[in-house]
């Protein structure tokens, strides 16, 4: 338990894959638009690296060492496409927004990287540790992102259809480019310069 | 043998992918289908608003009110700056004047290209002449968007292409 809550914390917070290690980025620039975008991204994202981890953990012995890429492939890539499926069907508009950005978890240098540099080496424990810390991190950052880009972009924050703030000037004046890709490199620079400043860093 | 073992390993996990995923496929098949069937009933349903129902024959769909055949409508695919552009395309029942198109997907450039979604732009085809859906530049009824002439002309030359097809089919 101790050692799942050390992994789950180190990729949480202190090797955040966003704004300490800044890997995902596509998918960070791409889907943060809306908080309701970056809940399904976390979501999914979680699962496939949860279970890839997870199961590359426990069949690492016998993962011969020229294959192990292509192993870590088709692993992830049969969680993805479980994802996709089930959005497709559960939640058709999430699904919709998320586009392209939904397979390609696949290929994300997150849930290969986590496979990769961790679960190949650990024990499951530790390695479903550090896949839900490296989903749910990735998550948290991209949900905070999304929640400024969308609230300045569009005046209103509003989660599942349900509207939570409409700012009084910026609802007719909004400022446009947070919702613009240049939007989301000043909201990812700003945040990652404050994670720096806090001093989160110096402690890896 | 050893030499054989990743070929072997790399099979079995790509079988044991293969099960997991044929599952799940048919757990999602059905509703994955009645949610794009109910998707398509929105949209046709916005661009016939007297609609009570529907047939859909080989791929086009017979719009009907009541017992009386109100529209043609059918989906076309053309290539556009960033992708391919899904249309839906209604026709009145003089099987050339245009009763509505709509865009069901696409991959243009978000702000540029995607300003073919907008009804500031789709809208400019209703009413018109088949045989007028072409770009004012090329000497036809239909504006451009600035800045965003190939997808204009893309979904021009798609809606055009298909219906004329189309029409064709429907006169046989």
């Amino acid at each position: 338990m101790k050692v799942l809550w050390k992994e789950f914390t180190k990729m949480l917070v202190v090797s955040n894959p966003l704004f300490v290690v800044l890997l995902g980025f596509c998918p960070a620039l791409a889907i943060t638009t809306s908080l309701d975008s970056a809940l399904g991204m976390t979501f999914g994202l979680t699962f496939c690296i949860f279970f890839t981890n997870t199961i590359v953990s426990l069949i690492r012995k016998w993962i011969p060492n020229v294959v192990r890429i292509p192993v870590f492939i088709v692993i992830g890539a049969t969680f993805v496409t479980i994802v996709d499926l089930v959005f497709h069907s559960y939640v058709p508009a999430i699904w919709a927004v998320l586009g392209i950005y939904l397979p390609l978890i696949t290929t994300n240098c997150i849930l290969l990287g986590r496979a990769e540099s961790f679960a190949q080496h650990n024990r499951v424990v530790a390695a479903i540790g550090d896949g839900l810390g490296a989903g749910i991190g990735f998550g948290l950052a991209i949900i905070i992102i999304s929640f400024f880009r969308q609230l300045f972009g569009t005046g209103v924050l509003s989660i599942l259809g349900h509207t939570i703030v409409t700012l009084p000037l910026l609802n007719e004046h909004p400022i446009g480019i947070f919702i613009l890709p240049p939007g989301a490199f000043l909201v990812i620079g700003l945040l990652h310069a404050l994670f720096r400043r806090t001093g989160v860093e110096k402690s890896e | 043998m050893k030499k054989y073992y990743p070929i072997f390993f790399l099979a079995i996990i790509v079988l044991s992918s293969v099960v997991l995923l044929s599952i799940t496929n048919s757990l999602t098949k059905d509703k994955i289908l009645a949610q794009e069937e109910e998707a398509t009933l929105t949209q046709l349903n916005n661009m016939f608003s007297e609609m009570t129902n529907y047939t859909l024959d080989g791929d086009i769909y017979f719009i009907t009110a009541g017992d009386n055949i109100i529209g043609y409508a059918f989906k076309a695919i053309g290539n556009g700056y960033g992708g391919s552009i899904s249309i839906l395309i209604g026709l009145e029942t003089d099987k050339t004047t245009v009763k509505g198109i709509s865009i069901i997907s696409n991959a243009e450039t978000a702000g540029l290209g995607s300003r073919i979604t907008l009804p500031s732009f789709t809208d400019r085809f209703i009413g018109k002449n088949i045989n007028d859906v072409k770009l004012t530049q090329d000497g036809g009824q239909i504006d451009g968007i600035s800045g965003s002439t190939i997808s204009s002309r893309a979904v021009v030359e798609t809606v055009r292409n298909t219906a004329l097809e189309k029409i064709q089919e429907l006169a046989d």
